[in-house]
């Protein structure tokens, strides 16, 4: 550290800090960002990674700096593309370089992580060989972004400090140079996905606190410091009662020099939305036409904030004790529109605009139809009581809603087939033998990537019945509940699109002619569809 | 919504158990139908009198071409027997609707149930079995009365072959106990048993039915009906004290009529007794009912007319 006294220190990082906004404009910046919802084999496929990964790169394009030549997304992309991306950035970050520019590289990652490595699909980047890499990228300033699982751990390693959130406040005072790292959580920890936001927590909140809402020093610039803090801030909040707990993201850096980087310009485009200072405090939500929060903006009483959206129209909430405040507002290309208090009118709770407000718990429905075979396990029986039939059926299925990886279905199965009776006396009647299930199922699962294996218990009630074409003999019925265990495998081969093949192995007592212990199984396919 | 998955579970609970049992059907199955035991008439027999034409003659003084007697005879004595069916089965009917009350290995019982039908009694159906052989009694006892008062009014057997109702069986009316019990026995009352005997198991099947007359002041009335491949069916009685031909005395005759589906048979009457013992007439007829051949075989002067070969081919009853 320097020797400087205190005071002298203290001025130094005040000069540092104007001296890094007057540099950053001519800040050369390149971006890597990268999503991917796949991580192999032993994990569970993400739902948003890739959409994040859209939303940071068109965010970085607009707002960043981020000339689009200077750019690349990947999606679903493995480690050697990414690395290769990463090679061809490093190249034209030389050449610039070269011409006496700044550079600097971002590189935002969203997807999933383990076992001290990134995982690209099926294929691995290990943390020590990324940091080394970006350690020797030819640049002035290296930023990596890191949404994914424990993805704290890259922050851990040597000559990298963890910097909780009420260090960020420090500043810098000089330049900055070296390598800055943020990650979603820290080293023992998942990162959490929202349904509601349709989004993982970090990055939602890290858009959109580069949107604008982190713009503490309402400068209309948002630094790396303020979005970070800002993105900890929220990201904790929201996760603190999940079911995984609360998610701690994790800032570090090791530079040459201490500074900030401003991360977003929010007047860049022109663009954007302009929140007066008369406009009341309070949360603002803003939401695009799909229902999804664009961003958000916490305002304090008369100070002006503006956020940085893209042109479009949204619809603006402002949550009250008792109501909500909502209304339109419409962000032309090239100018900043004003949000017009008197353009909100008072609505229930219940027009809330944003898609799945009420729910966050993650869980999800699939329904589908099924068709299999069912037969008991005793020869005679199947023979002569309780045939061997073909089922077909539909089935519902409630994902992730008592606990994560969780599944509660329901399901109906209908079956039959004609026969002929062959008993010692009795040898001839013809028959319409018949089966109605309807069964409940609770599943634990282990996904891994786009197969998820799955045991768990299964009631049925069980419904059979004879129908005889000789009115000699009584139509025949029996009925009984049905426990019984089943397994199984779920795969994933399109969007939404699920392929599930299972076994059943069912108890039944028969109490009909005596009292007996029977037991059957049931394989089949599932076909189901997530809406 | 608790309440409600509590109250369908509860509903599903009450709906467990059934009435699904393969023994349930062998028991079942051990007791005969109308169409096992009944006489299986040609269709043509409906109102066959001659079509209003035909006068009853006495004895055996008919001509080809008029109406056989023989055969309206046939028809006749075919819906009493019929009849006398309907009235016995129409006791077992109902256990064919009713799942049994008490399942055992190798026993069911339905019942006791209030008899609607005779006040004052209760009534049971007990089967049971014993490998391929059931035996089975429909009882009776004073309202009130305890186990040791059950006495059976209809006792049946059946020896199973595999095939539905295919198999050897009996079936009797016990009506002298009725009356001692101060049953009401209804038309049976003139009657001390009523027996049927029968085999289904292969073609020609075979029904033989035996009515006691109360007392047994005469003999038992059998009539044995037996059914071959083709629907040809044969019905065979006794007739006494018929005055057949001019003479002395009465005679005792044995008649067999056979049929086929198209209306066509064939008489033969032999006597047994009286004035001409050991004769033997045959007669046959066509599908109207009209006789077509006639052999006497004591008359040595004309001792057939009409043309033998109309009579049809019921070599397939031949015993």
């Amino acid at each position: 550290m320097s020797p400087l006294p205190s005071s002298l220190r203290a001025l130094a990082l005040s000069l540092a800090l104007v001296a890094t906004a007057a540099h950053a404009d001519v800040l050369r910046r390149f971006a890597l960002v990268a999503g991917n919802d796949e991580g192999g084999g032993d994990t569970r496929p993400l739902q948003f990674a890739r959409d994040d990964a859209r939303k940071m790169f068109e965010l970085l394009q607009r707002l960043g700096g981020v000339a689009p030549g200077d750019a690349k997304l990947l999606l679903d992309e493995d480690s050697r593309d990414f690395l290769a991306a990463l090679t061809e950035l490093e190249g034209r970050a030389r050449a610039a370089r070269a011409r006496g520019e700044r550079t600097a590289l971002m590189v935002y990652y969203s997807g999933h992580a383990k076992d001290g490595s990134l995982r690209l699909g099926d294929s691995r980047l290990a943390y020590e060989d990324l940091k080394r890499r970006l350690a020797d990228a030819p640049v002035d300033i290296r930023i990596a972004i890191l949404d994914s699982c424990r993805s704290g751990a890259l922050t851990r390693t040597k000559g990298a400090r963890r910097a909780p959130a009420f260090e960020i406040e420090s500043g810098a005072a000089r330049d900055a140079r070296g390598l800055v790292i943020l990650t979603s959580s820290s080293a023992d920890e998942d990162s959490q996905e929202s349904d509601a936001l349709r989004g993982s927590y970090f990055s939602h909140h890290l858009a959109s606190g580069l949107l604008g809402d982190a713009d503490r020093s309402g400068d209309g610039r948002v630094t790396l410091f303020e979005a970070y803090s800002h993105a900890y801030a929220r990201t904790v909040a929201d996760t603190a009662a999940s079911t995984a707990g609360p998610q701690h993201p994790t800032f570090s850096y090791d530079l040459a020099g201490n500074g900030d980087l401003v991360l977003t310009d929010l007047r860049a485009s022109g663009e954007g939305l302009l929140v007066p200072g008369a406009a009341p405090a309070g949360t603002y939500y803003f939401v695009d036409p799909g229902g999804m929060v664009v961003a958000e903006l916490d305002k304090t009483a008369d100070v002006e904030r503006r956020v940085a959206l893209a042109p479009g129209t949204y619809r603006v909430k402002r949550r009250l004790p008792d109501r909500l405040r909502i209304g339109e507002v419409e962000v032309p290309r090239g100018r900043a529109a004003v949000l017009e208090e008197t353009r909100l009118r008072d609505a229930p709770f219940s027009d809330d605009p944003v898609k799945g407000a009420a729910r966050d718990g993650g869980a999800w429905w699939t329904v589908g139809f099924s068709g299999g075979v069912q037969s008991f396990l005793d020869a005679p029986t199947r023979d002569t009581l309780f045939l061997s039939v073909g089922l077909l059926g539909a089935e519902a299925q409630l994902h992730d809603y008592f606990r994560r990886d969780w599944v509660w279905g329901v399901d109906v199965a209908v079956g039959g087939k004609q026969a002929v009776l062959a008993l010692p006396t009795l040898a001839g009647p013809a028959y319409r033998y018949s089966v109605t299930s309807l069964g409940t199922t609770l599943t634990a699962e282990w996904p891994h990537g786009s197969v998820t294996p799955f045991v768990g218990g299964r009631l049925a009630y069980l419904m059979l019945r004879r129908d005889f074409e000789d009115e000699a003999f009584p139509d025949q019925k029996f009925a009984m509940f049905s426990p019984g265990v089943v397994g199984g495998v779920r795969w994933k081969p399109l969007p939404r699109l699920y392929v599930t093949g299972q076994a059943r192995l069912h108890y039944l007592q028969y109490t009909v002619d005596e009292q007996r212990s029977l037991g059957y199984w049931e394989l089949g396919a599932l076909l189901t569809y997530q809406p | 919504m608790r309440h409600l998955a509590m109250a369908c579970l509860c509903l599903a609970a009450a709906a467990c158990g059934g009435d699904f049992s393969n023994d349930d059907l062998e028991f079942l199955n051990a007791l005969p139908k109308r169409e096992d035991l009944a006489a299986k008439l040609p269709a043509s027999s409906q109102g066959r009198t001659g079509g209003g034409l035909t006068t009853r003659k006495d004895g055996l003084l008919v001509n080809l071409g008029e109406v056989s007697q023989l055969a309206s005879d046939t028809d006749d004595t075919g819906r009493d027997f019929n009849t006398a069916v309907d009235g016995l089965l129409t006791l077992l009917e109902s256990i064919r609707a009713t799942s049994p009350t008490t399942r055992e290995p190798d026993r069911r019982v339905w019942g006791p149930f209030k008899d609607k039908d005779h006040p004052g009694f209760d009534v049971r159906f007990v089967m049971e079995r014993a490998e391929l052989r059931f035996d089975y009694q429909l009882e009776y006892r004073r309202t009130g009365a305890d186990d040791t008062a059950w006495w059976a009014f209809l006792t049946g057997a059946f020896q199973a072959d595999a095939g539905i109702r295919k198999g050897v069986g009996t079936l009797s009316l016990d009506v002298k106990r009725a009356v001692q019990e101060d049953f009401a026995a209804g038309g049976l009352i003139t009657l001390d048993r009523l027996d049927i005997d029968y085999q289904t198991k292969a073609l020609p099947t075979r029904v033989e039915m035996a009515f006691t007359p109360r007392g047994g002041l005469t003999e038992a009335v059998r009539y044995t009906y037996r059914e071959a491949e083709g629907g040809l069916g044969e019905m065979k009685f006794r007739l006494p004290a018929t005055d057949l031909v001019i003479g002395g005395k009465l005679e005792d005759v044995e008649l067999t009529t056979r049929w086929a589906p198209d209306g066509r048979g064939m008489g033969v009457l032999l006597v047994l007794a009286g004035d001409i013992q050991g004769a033997k007439y045959t007669e046959c007829w066509n599908a109207l009912g009209r006789v077509t051949f006639i052999a006497r075989s004591w008359d040595f002067f004309n001792p057939t007319e009409g043309v033998r070969t109309t009579c049809p081919d019921f070599t397939a009853l031949d015993e």
